[in-house]
């Protein structure tokens, strides 16, 4: 089926997410304004504007009544999902560069780079009232990060951990009651791009610019599958119905510039879960591919590009056909 | 500096504080009375002594050189220098001697003395049997030749029988029962290197050792050795477990070329600190031994500098103006003088016989010729007269029945200070048909520029790429006994490589270099094109030495991206791709000539159905069992990760309250497990219209 392409944004899509019912997409970019298009026809539905630069990250809550972003503004931001309104600005010392809505939504973390003389620090709010008041309140907690930074996290379950992903491939995760270190593993050796849960919260797969796609266990951070590629893997993605994983990345953005869409390999790659083997690509993007978001229908994917796209993609019906042999006792 | 203080110390010594002992009174080292000396010399220094200096010290050291000219007092220092100039070349004379009568006149045979036994066994080697002038010649022995002549035994002793040292199976590649090929990858420079069997349906490494070489690795012409570069020299590897065979201490070297038996080894080393004649070095591959030092070239030459004779018996080597011819085992020259050949500028050997073709270039009236050559008795067999040449270049079939020779005509030719520049370039294909009668010499001209040019290694055909870069096409040609060659195909496609399978027929074209990739299979027998691929980047292309696979590849000393290499069938069907970070070299294990006669062969190929059947079986089982280890792999894979899903789902099922709790008691584990939240929109769409008139 032909793909929707969402043109909307006009600099680098930096992270996209379907909200629980995936009625909505939502997509972050380097260009200020967070956009939300309808999933099924592509169509805008609206813009969140106020951020004054780079938006790296946005989460959705489950209910779908609050957006939040953060940027490169050194602010996280909390909208109105209806109506677009910003209601809350936190101020940060630096940029903003992961945010995500707990499972019950009552809590929210962002994590800060380290950059103009400020740590790398992990912030948890409480977003039960969401006003302006939150812009002025002060955490729930708060910790700094001393060694390399946090460049993507995850909640984990019952809101009572998290796992953060680091610059220097480390995975650690945090008793937020105690705000001590629980477990933590080094199974990559580059920075950790991106961290998705899978649809129950039991499992994560991370994407790395080693060249690796890795699940893990969320509770004990072993890790269970390794999905290997050429290039830097910017972002994976669970399939919510069928044991498939999608890969997406490409040649680092900075050399993109020199060599053809061939060369740069931004394709988005399904793997078979368990078997670890790659069954199909989708092309399509002329840039490297930064973030990749499965429908919670499991029947399409969008995949946000360097490029300044994002593109929907239903599966055909071989997608759904194509099996692996096995025995199935 | 280090004297210095020496002879301070020396000075110091006695006004030391150690020192100041009682020298007046020395100690009594007289015998006791009484005493017998039973202890002999050999028992109590029998160390020292072996060190003796005995009087057959050095003899080894000396050669007798007979056949000198005698000469009177007068001219023996003419004749002293002379002889100094030949012989200090093997290594600095340390003492001579000649022998006059009572008149003062040379007796004819004088006595040289070198610093070791190396130079003097060198000489001896070299210069035994070398005319001095017309009268002389020198007969040189060394001076424990003399000995070991004179006191032959009356009785002949048989030897004693060496130990029987088992030697590797040099050959064991070939008797695979599959015939599976084997292959070399070079990872890194100078890094890893990796041997493999090409085992179906997966390939098993042999060999695999880190920095197995400094540079780069390379099969012998048969496929025997595996030579690798160190900055000693070189080493060659062989047998099943690739064991050192031989090793040549040359330090640095760089370029090696075998000789097409594989009996010799020529190895190059440019900034080699051995002194000029010690650049160039031919070795026995055997033994180990070196065979012959030259000097290296004067100017830029294109490796390899010595070329060889189908059969090892001669290699060659081009001077200015001249051709120099040498002859194995003796490594001296062909008749002991080059030949002259004023302005040759190119020559190249038959594959297949003791003939090679040279070609000079233009001066002033005398037009440029290409000229066959028929060695040892240097019988010109073939010569053509060619004008308004700028280049040429030599392309023998590989059965040796055809040579094509390429030449690059102008029609305007311009005449710089330094340089000459051609115009209105055009191309000819002479070919000769070496077979025929008076070898009769046909030719094919094409007026566009020629990108490449490639002979059908067994068959009749030939390849051409011409046209612009941009905008080329492929013609194949097909050579006939008796009559000129006939075009056959003209591919319209833009290709810059040809790549003819070792066992003709098909051929891949393809697209090489930092912006190409586009692949070709084409099968010539009708010119269909089997299939089209791409290999982004391809920086080379090998096909095993049974035509049966090829093998694309991009070197990381290339491109530093995506570095590694694809397995392709000859159809055109891709097999395998590895790829592998700093990749640099993929090189088929050459195979001998097949030992079958033709009719052997045609025998096997008359009977090919029925092996087909066998093979395919054969390929059958093994795939099946393959895939049956797949399938029994996956299933495992699946097992335990049902069996870790089931006890996750039961701890997620057991935190279901918990959830509830945090979400407000709404269910959200399924998509529609909440029917409270779905809001029922009515949408109207338009349809039609229609517009009835009510009268």
């Amino acid at each position: 089926m032909k793909p929707l392409m969402l043109q909307g944004h006009e600099r680098a899509i930096t992270q996209i997410k379907y909200n629980r019912e995936g009625d909505l997409l939502f997509s972050a970019a380097k260009d200020s304004k967070p956009n939300v298009w309808w999933s099924l026809n592509g169509e805008r539905l609206g813009t969140f504007n106020g951020h004054g630069g780079v938006v790296w990250c946005l989460d959705v809550d489950w209910q779908s009544i609050n957006l939040v972003t953060g940027g490169g503004d050194s602010s996280t931001r909390l909208w109105d999902l209806e109506t677009g309104k910003n209601i809350a600005t936190i101020k940060t010392n630096s940029s903003v560069r992961t945010c995500n809505f707990s499972f019950s939504a009552n809590q929210a973390a962002y994590t800060t780079d380290k950059a103009m003389g400020h740590p790398c620090e992990v912030f948890i709010v409480d977003t039960r009232t969401i006003d302006d008041s939150l812009s002025t309140q002060d955490p729930i907690l708060k910790w700094e990060i001393t060694d390399s930074k946090v460049t993507s996290f995850v909640w984990g379950c019952s809101d009572e951990t998290i796992i953060t992903g680091h610059e220097a491939g480390d995975l650690i995760q945090w008793d937020l009651r105690t705000g001590k270190k629980v477990h933590s593993v080094k199974e990559h050796t580059h920075q950790i791009n991106d961290m998705q849960l899978s649809r129950d919260g039991t499992m994560f797969i991370t994407a790395s610019k080693d060249q690796t796609a890795k699940l893990f266990d969320t509770n004990s951070l072993e890790l269970l599958k390794e999905y290997k590629t050429e290039r830097p893997v910017n972002s994976a993605a669970l399939s919510p119905i069928l044991d498939h994983v999608v890969l997406g990345g490409g040649q680092d953005a900075m050399e993109v510039t020199t060599t053809s869409t061939r060369q740069g390999k931004f394709d988005a790659r399904f793997f078979h879960l368990v078997f670890e083997e790659e069954f199909g690509r989708v092309k399509g993007h002329f840039g490297p591919i930064n973030s990749l978001a499965f429908h919670p229908d499991g029947k399409s994917f969008a995949s946000g590009g360097e490029d300044g796209y994002v593109r929907v993609q239903s599966f055909d019906q071989s997608y759904f056909d194509y099996t692996f042999d096995y025995n199935r006792d | 500096m280090a004297k210095k203080k020496g002879d301070e110390k020396v000075n110091q010594t006695p006004q030391s504080d150690n020192e100041e002992q009682n020298f007046d009174e020395e100690p009594n080292f007289e015998d006791p009375e009484g005493f017998v000396d039973d202890i002999t010399d050999e028992e109590l220094l029998a160390d020292l002594l072996e060190q003796k200096p005995k009087e057959s010290d050095g003899y080894e050291n000396v050669i007798i050189v007979d056949g000198c000219p005698q000469v009177g007092p007068e001219r023996l220092e003419k004749l002293q220098s002379v002889i100094n100039k030949i012989f200090s070349k093997f290594g600095k004379i340390v003492n001579e001697y000649y022998p006059t009568t009572e008149t003062g006149v040379t007796t004819g045979y004088i006595f040289l003395e070198y610093s070791n036994p190396q130079n003097a066994a060198e000489a001896v080697q070299a210069t035994n049997n070398c005319k001095l002038d017309k009268q002389h010649t020198f007969l040189v022995n060394l001076f424990t030749d003399f000995k070991k002549y004179s006191d032959i035994p009356k009785e002949w002793e048989p030897p004693a029988p060496q130990p029987f040292k088992v030697q590797s199976d040099l050959q064991w590649y070939l008797m695979d029962p599959d015939a599976y090929d084997q292959f070399l990858v070079g990872i890194g420079t100078g890094v890893a290197l990796q041997v493999w069997q090409n085992t179906l349906p997966e390939p098993i490494v042999l060999q695999e050792r880190p920095n197995w070489t400094e540079t780069y690795a390379v099969w012998s012409p048969l496929g025997t050795y595996l030579a690798t570069f160190h900055w000693r020299g070189v080493a060659l590897w062989a047998g099943p477990k690739f064991s050192q065979f031989q090793k040549f201490y040359h330090p640095e070297a760089r370029f090696i070329s075998f000789s097409p038996c594989e009996n010799y080894i020529v190895t190059f080393s440019p900034n080699s600190d051995r002194g000029d004649d010690k650049k160039l070095i031919i070795w026995d591959i055997r033994t180990g031994q070196e065979k012959r030092s030259f000097p290296p070239p004067e100017e830029y030459v294109t490796w390899p500098i010595f070329r060889w004779s189908k059969d090892d018996r001669f290699f060659a080597r081009l001077g200015a103006d001249m051709l120099s011819v040498y002859e194995t085992p003796s490594f001296g020259l062909l008749d002991k003088k080059s030949i002259k050949i004023p302005g040759i500028r190119d020559f190249s050997w038959s594959p297949t016989d003791n003939v090679l073709a040279y070609w000079v270039a233009e001066d002033k009236d005398v037009p440029a010729r290409v000229t066959l050559l028929e060695l040892p008795n240097r019988t010109e067999i073939r010569s053509k007269n060619l004008f308004s040449v700028a280049d040429c270049k030599i392309h023998w079939q590989k059965s040796g029945d055809y040579l094509c020779v390429k030449v690059d005509r102008y029609s305007k030719v311009k005449k710089d200070k330094n340089e000459i520049k051609y115009s209105g370039m055009y191309y000819n294909f002479e070919i000769f048909h070496m077979r025929e009668k008076e070898i009769p010499v046909d030719s094919v001209e094409i007026k566009e520029p020629i990108q490449a040019f490639a002979w059908e290694p067994i068959g009749s055909k030939f390849s051409i790429i011409h046209g612009d870069a941009a905008n080329n096409c492929i013609s194949f040609y097909q050579v006939n006994t008796g009559q000129a060659p006939t075009l056959l195909k003209k591919l319209d496609r833009t290709f810059n490589h040809l790549f003819w399978s070792p066992m003709g027929q098909f051929i891949v074209l393809a697209n090489l270099g930092l912006t190409g990739g586009a692949l070709a299979f084409v099968d010539t027998n009708d010119f269909t094109i089997m299939n089209i691929s791409d290999h982004y980047q391809v920086s080379g292309i090998e096909w095993d030495p049974t035509g049966r696979y090829v093998v694309t590849g991009v070197s990381s000393l290339k491109c530093k991206m995506d570095c590694g290499y694809y397995l392709w069938s000859f159809q055109g069907k891709i097999i395998r791709r590895v790829m592998k970070e700093g990749f640099a070299q993929f090189l088929w294990r050459p195979r001998p000539p097949t030992l079958l006669s033709e009719k052997q062969q045609k025998e096997i190929k008359k009977n090919l159905k029925k092996y087909y059947s066998q093979f395919e079986s054969k390929d059958r089982m093994r795939s099946s069992k393959a895939s049956k280890e797949l399938v029994a792999k996956r299933t495992e894979q699946m097992k335990k990760y049902v069996e870790y899903r089931e006890l996750k789902a039961r701890e997620w099922a057991e935190q279901k309250p918990r959830r509830l709790e945090l979400r407000n008691y709404v269910d959200t584990d399924g998509l529609d497990t909440d029917p409270t939240n779905t809001v029922e929109e009515v949408i109207e769409f338009f349809i039609k219209e229609e517009q009835t008139v009510i009268e």
